[in-house]
């Protein structure tokens, strides 16, 4: 399945519920609804043609308005890879645990949870990950995120 | 005393050997900055210089230098790479844990002053100077070995110089 065609089949299966963003990078993007995460999780999983067998990456990214957490799955039976996201508002972030669909999402689900704020619902476990143990200083990763001897890059 | 203090350069030029007679102070001095024993303590990329330093091109054995696994067996820290606030409290108890008299070479940026982690970082400490005491600081990202090598001969240089008592009030 070339490129073209994963996007195209994505976009027509699934009952719409992954747009295609045209971002121009090689591993095709789409938008979801945070509320149909963990159906569109167990679908990718379970699609024949695609078999989304394994979760690379979770991320999160502050754009200053809103936050996005983006999933990257990838097939290691068919050789495909894909990206999915969506946005959240700024305060008070939630999201679903997909540890049922993909059980290696744990530790980045704690992740983003201690680094953005972000909570995660029915995680189970989630508490202090990589941070310093004695860390009280929030969620460094926000774009706001502000401490004492924190130096911000100078305006060139 | 200044006679004393040059006898051992004198001697080494005497053929044969023969008696000579000089200062504790001297003598001691001498073979430890002859026998550096270092602690393996790669945290980052300067780690590579180190171990390519510590290898047959640059040769760190001829300084006299070995390195060591274990803090009680070593008598100096080279602070090789990025040191965060994780890992601060772990370089200051292997510092407590080497015997006296030690010494410490901040190797690289990172470890002078944050490096290129100075600006926008939550996570690394800025500069290992007020952890531990540092001896000696060789600047670059990361250094070569030939600016390693340098640095510990100005260690040794600076070991070969200094009194008794110095080291006994530290």
């Amino acid at each position: 399945m070339t490129r073209e065609e994963l996007k195209s089949y994505v976009e027509g299966h699934f009952d719409g519920k992954l747009k295609s963003l045209d971002t121009g990078r090689y591993d095709p993007i789409f938008e979801i609804q945070p509320s149909d995460l963990i159906t569109v999780a167990k679908a990718l999983r379970d699609d024949e043609s695609l078999k989304m067998d394994f979760l690379c990456n979770l991320g999160a990214v502050d754009t200053c308005e809103k936050l996005e957490v983006v999933y990257s799955v990838a097939s290691t039976t068919k050789n495909l890879r894909l990206d999915f996201k969506f946005s959240l508002p700024y305060d008070n972030p939630e999201v679903d645990s997909i540890k049922e669909v993909w059980p290696g999402i744990d530790w980045y689900e704690r992740e983003i949870w201690e680094l953005y704020g972000i909570n995660v619902r029915n995680h189970g476990n989630l508490k202090q990950f990589l941070l310093p143990d004695d860390w009280d200083q929030g969620n460094p990763m926000r774009k706001d995120w502000d401490a004492p001897d924190f130096i911000r890059m100078p305006e060139v | 005393m200044g006679l004393i203090k040059k006898l051992p350069v004198y001697s080494e030029k005497i053929p044969g050997g023969g008696l000579v007679t000089t200062s504790v102070e001297t003598v001691l001095h001498f073979s430890q900055a002859c026998s550096l024993w270092y602690l393996l303590f790669g945290t980052a990329c300067c780690a590579i210089e180190l171990m390519c330093t510590g290898a047959s091109r640059y040769d760190f054995d001829r300084l006299g230098m070995i390195f060591r696994a274990s803090p009680r067996q070593s008598d100096l820290i080279i602070a090789a790479g990025t040191i965060t606030k994780k890992m601060a409290p772990r370089l200051r108890k292997l510092y407590d844990q080497m015997a006296e008299p030690r010494y410490v070479i901040a190797m690289g940026g990172c470890t002078i002053k944050g490096g290129p982690f100075y600006y926008d970082s939550y996570a690394v400490e800025k500069g290992i100077d007020h952890i531990v005491p540092v001896d000696i600081y060789i600047p670059g990202c990361p250094p070569r070995p030939e600016s390693l090598l340098e640095g510990c001969i100005h260690l040794q240089e600076k070991i070969k110089k200094q009194k008794l008592s110095d080291w006994q009030e530290k």
